[in-house]
């Protein structure tokens, strides 16, 4: 029996959610507390290894919780899954870009992967693989092979894909390793076009502030533990220094991090140094709460 | 002798089925040739061929070298047996954090390769013991020789042709989606541990049977060069798969052709006539 979905249904709640890989000594992620509206965007911010692709693949239904409860959508994420409520955005080296595919084909993946052999998509199908090449402006590529488009190109392709289905919610991973401030810019304005006209909901997982910050209307930051969980504005520098601080050197290298700040620090809504835990109202835990490990 | 006197001629009957057989191995290898070429399981190609020698071995030396088709029947489930649980030893393997794939193909394939020489010597000393039937050649192991195919052999190659072709249509989509973005198609729902699973129990299945034609040294040329032909020519799915098929079994022909004219052996032979095929294939311009 495939759980009912939830009246009072968030489009994502995390209660409590603690995973620690097998022979692992630590929690990957510990006591995770989120809840998102519908419509709403979150982004999540952290350092590497801090936890974020690791709650991805739980919000996916890739990695099953130890302790806590996940519901997308008022289902479980395995369900929600099966009925194609979740749209991802890997990040896009993953693909195999010298395949033969044209976008449409790509496109279309996850739509007939859920067909039986010999049946083919239907108008309605077709019609949703078509709006989705249309929203990310690439009709006239529709029949271009893969491997012939430009790095931004393949991106949007691979967005049409994720909401070709008809998804509630929209997880994108990393989106925007590797592109110029230019790209993440339109990619920001793509995923706020998309949001508007599929009243999606969004989470976008980065270690890359300027993409989180373009993306998002509240930032959670992870590292084992929520750190901060509120509006970008009250994102201070310190909070920032906290988040990262234990792997600054060795993760982001200190001129990244000093650029990030000082471009914090030039914003008049971040120049304000009174950051407390009130503001992060949603914060589960203290962040000097020891390891359960 | 040339090539119409071997067909043609009062010894046809014996070359005919290895003709067959061959044109049949090389569309086999053709239609998985794409997705073996694309998703780099050229080298797992390699270690599950030798890795089939370890099965020849193995089944000879448990007294399976006679020339009965029950014993020929025994032989080649042994092999494939042996075969699709190397494939699925270097996958497992490959899975593991402290094991990198091109490692564990190395393993599985020496291992295979040292156990099945070592077994072969073992059944050919028990043979002259005892008396029975020599084993096959090593020649002829290693480098194929489907010119003494019998039709037996035609149609077993035809059955796992047949086999291989519903197989591939029947997961055509996961199997796409897995193979060109593993990540996402499994985010999206396409169960990869059976997807990665069917295709390497077709390849293992395949590559048995190709060793028929080109010796356990060079059937993994039957499943990259088809592949490597068709994706100069085409850049669309359905293209693809024409071309490697096409060029696959033209290619065979041509190569069997060569071998009958030039009295020269017939996997090998196949084989360059492949690589030929290739050469013209990325030096043609392409259309539009």
């Amino acid at each position: 029996m495939p759980s009912q979905p939830d009246t009072s249904s968030h489009a994502l709640s995390l209660r409590d959610v603690c995973y620690r890989y097998p022979g692992a000594s630590g929690y990957a992620v510990d006591g995770v507390s989120i809840e998102v509206a519908p419509g709403e965007r979150l982004g999540v911010l952290g350092p590497n290894g801090g936890g974020k692709s690791t709650l991805l693949k739980l919000v996916l239904g890739l990695l099953e919780p130890r302790e806590g409860s996940i519901r997308v959508g008022g289902l479980t994420p395995d369900e929600a899954r099966r009925r194609g409520l979740v749209g991802y955005l890997p990040q896009k080296v993953n693909a195999g870009l010298d395949w033969p595919l044209s976008v449409r084909q790509v496109v279309a993946m996850p739509i007939t992967s859920r067909l039986r052999p010999w049946q083919q998509p239907g108008e309605e199908a077709k019609e949703s693989i078509a709006r989705a090449i249309e929203l990310v402006g690439m009709l006239e590529h529709a029949n271009t092979p893969i491997g012939r488009l430009s790095g931004g190109q393949v991106q949007r392709a691979m967005i049409a894909r994720a909401v070709a289905s008809g998804p509630r919610i929209l997880l994108l991973d990393e989106p925007t390793v590797g592109v110029d401030v230019v790209g993440q810019r339109r990619f920001g304005e793509l995923i706020e076009r998309l949001h508007d006209e599929l009243d999606l909901t969004v989470v976008t997982v980065s270690h890359d502030l300027t993409t989180v910050a373009a993306t998002s209307d509240r930032i959670a930051c992870l590292r084992r533990t929520l750190h901060f969980h509120d509006a970008p504005e009250g994102l201070t520098p310190q909070v920032l220094a906290d988040v990262f601080s234990h792997d600054v050197e060795s993760v982001f290298g200190a001129v990244h991090v000093d650029a990030h700040a000082a471009a914090d620090c030039d914003d008049p809504t971040h120049t304000h140094h009174e950051h407390s835990h009130d503001s992060a109202h949603n914060h589960p835990h203290s962040e000097d709460e020891g390891e359960r490990s | 002798m040339n090539t119409l006197e071997y067909l043609t001629g009062s010894q046809a009957h014996l070359f005919w089925p290895g003709v067959v057989t061959a044109l049949l191995v090389a569309m086999l290898g053709a239609l998985l040739s794409p997705l073996v070429v694309l998703k780099r399981l050229a080298f797992i190609g390699q270690g599950v061929s030798h890795a089939a020698f370890g099965g020849v071995g193995l089944g000879l030396a448990l007294g399976l070298g006679g020339d009965s088709l029950a014993d020929q029947a025994a032989l080649q489930a042994v092999v494939i047996a042996f075969s699709i649980g190397a494939a699925l030893g270097i996958a497992w393997l490959s899975a593991r954090p402290e094991t990198k794939p091109d490692t564990a193909i190395g393993i599985v394939l020496a291992a295979a390769m040292a156990l099945g020489f070592i077994l072969y010597r073992v059944a050919g000393q028990r043979a002259s013991a005892s008396g029975s039937s020599r084993p096959p050649a090593l020649e002829s192991v290693l480098f194929g020789d489907v010119l003494s195919a019998s039709w037996a052999d035609a149609l077993s190659a035809c059955v796992v042709l047949v086999l291989v072709a519903f197989a591939l249509w029947w997961s055509r989509r996961r199997l796409i989606f897995w193979g060109f973005d593993e990540p996402a198609s499994r985010a999206f729902g396409v169960p990869e541990g059976s997807t990665r699973t069917v295709l390497l129990v077709l390849l293992a299945l395949s590559v048995v049977v190709a060793v028929n034609l080109a010796g356990i040294v060079l059937a993994t040329a039957l499943f990259v060069l088809p592949g490597a032909i068709a994706l100069a020519r085409s850049t669309r799915l359905g293209g693809v798969w024409a071309w490697s098929v096409v060029g696959a079994g033209v290619s065979a022909l041509l190569g069997l052709v060569l071998s009958f004219e030039a009295d020269l052996m017939p996997g090998p032979s196949v084989v360059l006539a492949m690589t030929g095929a290739f050469l013209l294939a990325r030096l043609l311009p392409r259309g539009a």
